[in-house]
């Protein structure tokens, strides 16, 4: 606890000193038999902080997240919440509460019991958890449902009941994995605000799980991209976006082209680097050398129809509209599809399918991934 | 959209004629069979009720009256009486016994260990083993051990022996059923493994606790020849049945055989009606 790890630890270049650290994890590996399923995991949560773990499926965010609610026992490493070490409390002895990715409502409670359990098991007195439950209710605004049972419920409102049975009991940190997945894109989006409303109003750290990167983009004040158990990168949702580290935070977040090739020419920042013949500008965040095997990332969103650094040409393949934009996939000459997304208003002029185009994007929208 | 509605129509809509089709053949068939079914199956109970009121020294036909004298008989005798108290008694306590057993076997199997399968094997045993085996099984086993016959001692470890397989049967189910999530969220918010137990998992399972109860103490109350073999001086309603006509055509029988059918199929039907709201409450 007192000697700092060894280890590159992302988290602390991040953190801002003021703020207190709600939960930090240390080297903490977890192996199921012989299944490793988290690899010297390392990260400080911000107390106060709407922090998303984000990551596809099997990569270890629900093991990490019961690590530190106290469901699973990490094999290696220490787990610290509100800097207290807290190997070996069980979750009822634990500041934290967890909404479980099925939300495991009592079936046998209604609403108003499913909220005052916890307080009730802590033998908090009565007219206490009248108020609370009362006041949990009116955050997650279920007033009026309180002698429903869960079966009565909508999605949605389960949800809330979910939401408001672990904030009446005030963690210092709450708990969240994938709660969001059963429900439909609107209640979702809807559930999403609602979060975020929450987390401001009462302060408490939120440690969210989701595979959406949508959904961890627009909630979350620092995202943990995971991928085989491994934390793959650490930053602001901007940083993860803007400047992926790796090809899989590149193709996991947002929709990408790559473009792997050789620097040809080096000016600065801004690098030019040939794939299958083709020229392309970008720039790079790290030094790179002539010669040197790169990948280009460009975002869909990023290629235009207008004037730019480079230009692509091919035909049309196959144009899809998406509302707000329209999806436009583009042969090269040599087979290569590039995908790019344009918006509805700027799309009057787009060609046919089969018809010969032209996609062109600017070297500060492309950016160069060494490795 | 559109078409995949009209799809959905039209497969109701075969699915809908195809029974209409066959409904000379197999449907008779299958009508006169029922019938059939029934009529064994019901029959001789519709029989032993009419007889039971029945206004005549010789059990059996024709009916020549009705009378509730029989019924009268049957409540004046002691030993029917004591009889009857013994079997109530006895089926509580072994239901009572099995389906504890049952919950904690049932608990027990919801991790993984080495000899599972094993335990599994040896607590379904009773149902595979003939009751006459069983019988005698048992028989020997009281006699090595030294242990006199006793209503409470002997047939009570019967009757568990018997009973605990159905037990486990119907509870387990539901235990497995449980969602682990659900005790989880419980300790989540600060409750002790007791008080999971006692605040969550017991009041979840109660309907099918409370099944597994009632149809443990039918199969007790009804167990014949397990009972036969190791019991003592104190009987119950089975086995005072069968000496009733071993001994003698006691015209009372079908009375008695009517209040046994009664209270174990109320048993057992309070049983269904429990398991119903089990799975409802799952669902
Ligand atoms: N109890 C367990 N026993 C054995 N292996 C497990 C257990 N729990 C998880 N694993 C394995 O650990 C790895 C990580 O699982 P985890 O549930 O943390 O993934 P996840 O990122 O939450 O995935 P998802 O998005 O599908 O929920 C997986 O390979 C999984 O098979
Ligand atoms: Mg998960």
């Amino acid at each position: 606890m007192a000697n700092p790890p060894t280890k590159e630890m992302p988290a602390a270049i991040q953190l801002d000193t003021a703020t207190p650290i709600s939960v930090s994890v240390r080297n903490v590996y977890k192996t199921f038999d012989t299944t490793p399923a988290l690899k010297d995991i390392a990260l400080d949560i911000r107390r106060g902080e709407f922090f998303s773990l984000l990551g596809p499926s099997g990569c270890g965010k629900t093991t990490l997240l019961r690590s530190i609610g106290g469901f699973e026992t990490p094999t290696s490493g220490t787990i610290l919440i509100d800097g207290k070490d807290v190997g070996g409390i069980p979750p009822y002895g634990r500041p934290t509460n967890m909404i479980f990715q099925q939300l495991a409502l009592f079936p046998h409670l209604d609403v108003y019991e499913n909220v005052a359990f916890g307080l009730r098991v802590q033998k908090k007195p009565k007219e206490q958890i009248d108020g609370r439950v009362k006041g949990a209710l009116a955050l997650v605004r279920l007033e009026g449902y309180e002698r429903r049972m869960p079966s009565q419920l909508s999605g949605g409102q389960r949800q809330r009941v979910a939401m408001a049975r672990a904030l009446v009991n005030e963690p210092s940190v709450l708990l969240l994995d994938e709660p969001l997945g059963s429900l439909d894109l609107q209640l979702r989006l809807q559930m999403h605000e609602e979060l975020r409303r929450l987390q401001r109003t009462l302060g408490n750290t939120f440690v969210f799980v989701t595979h959406d990167q949508g959904e961890a983009m627009s909630m979350s004040d620092r995202i943990a991209v995971m991928n085989g158990g491994v934390i793959v990168q650490l930053g602001t949702p901007e940083d993860i976006y803007e400047r992926p580290q790796s090809r899989f935070v590149a193709q996991f977040v947002g929709h990408t082209n790559l473009f792997d090739g050789k620097v040809i020419r080096i000016e600065g920042s801004r690098v030019t680097v040939e794939s299958d013949g083709i020229s392309l500008a970008a720039t790079t965040p790290t030094p790179v050398e002539l010669g040197q095997a790169v990948t280009v990332v460009v975002r869909y969103e990023r290629l235009g129809l207008g004037a730019g650094d480079t230009t692509l040409r091919g035909n049309v393949a196959e144009r899809m509209f998406l509302g707000g934009t329209v999806r436009v996939v583009m042969a090269l000459s040599g087979g290569r599809l590039v995908t790019a997304d344009i918006a509805s208003t700027a799309a009057t002029g787009l060609p046919a399918i089969g018809e010969p185009v032209a996609l062109t994007f600017n070297a500060s929208d492309s950016r160069v991934l060494v490795a | 959209m559109s078409v995949l509605a009209a799809t959905a129509l039209d497969d109701v809509g075969s699915a809908a004629q195809r029974p209409r089709r066959s409904l000379n053949g197999w449907s008779i068939a299958l009508f006169i069979y029922a019938t059939a079914f029934y009529l064994f199956l019901y029959g001789p109970i519709a029989i032993i009720v009419l007889l039971s009121f029945n206004n005549s020294e010789v059990t059996g036909l024709p009916f020549r009256g009705a009378t509730t004298h029989w019924y009268e008989v049957v409540f004046a005798r002691p030993d029917l009486m004591s009889a009857l108290f013994n079997s109530i008694a006895l089926g509580f306590i072994s239901a009572a016994i099995a389906t504890a057993m049952a919950f904690f076997l049932g608990l027990s199997f919801r991790r993984d260990y080495v000899g599972q399968q094993l335990v599994l094997g040896l607590v379904l045993l009773p149902i595979i083993l003939p009751g006459i085996l069983g019988g005698i099984v048992l028989l020997i086993f009281f006699g090595y051990l030294g242990i006199r016959p006793g209503l409470y001692t002997t047939v009570l470890v019967a009757h568990v022996n018997w009973v605990l397989p159905f037990a486990f049967l119907t509870l387990n189910g539901r235990l497995q059923g449980l969602d682990r999530a659900v005790e989880e969220a419980a300790m989540d918010l600060g409750a002790r493994t007791h008080q999971v137990m006692l605040r969550v998992v017991l009041p979840i399972i109660r309907p099918a606790l409370v099944a597994t109860l009632l149809f443990s103490f039918s199969l007790s109350f009804d167990e014949f020849i397990r009972t036969l073999f190791v019991m003592g001086y104190d009987r119950t309603v089975p086995v005072v049945l069968w000496s009733a006509i071993v001994d003698r055509l006691a015209p009372e029988l079908p009375a008695m055989a009517v209040i046994t059918i009664l209270i174990s199929t109320a048993g057992s039907l309070c049983g269904f009606a429990f398991a119903a709201r089990a799975s409802k409450r799952q669902a």
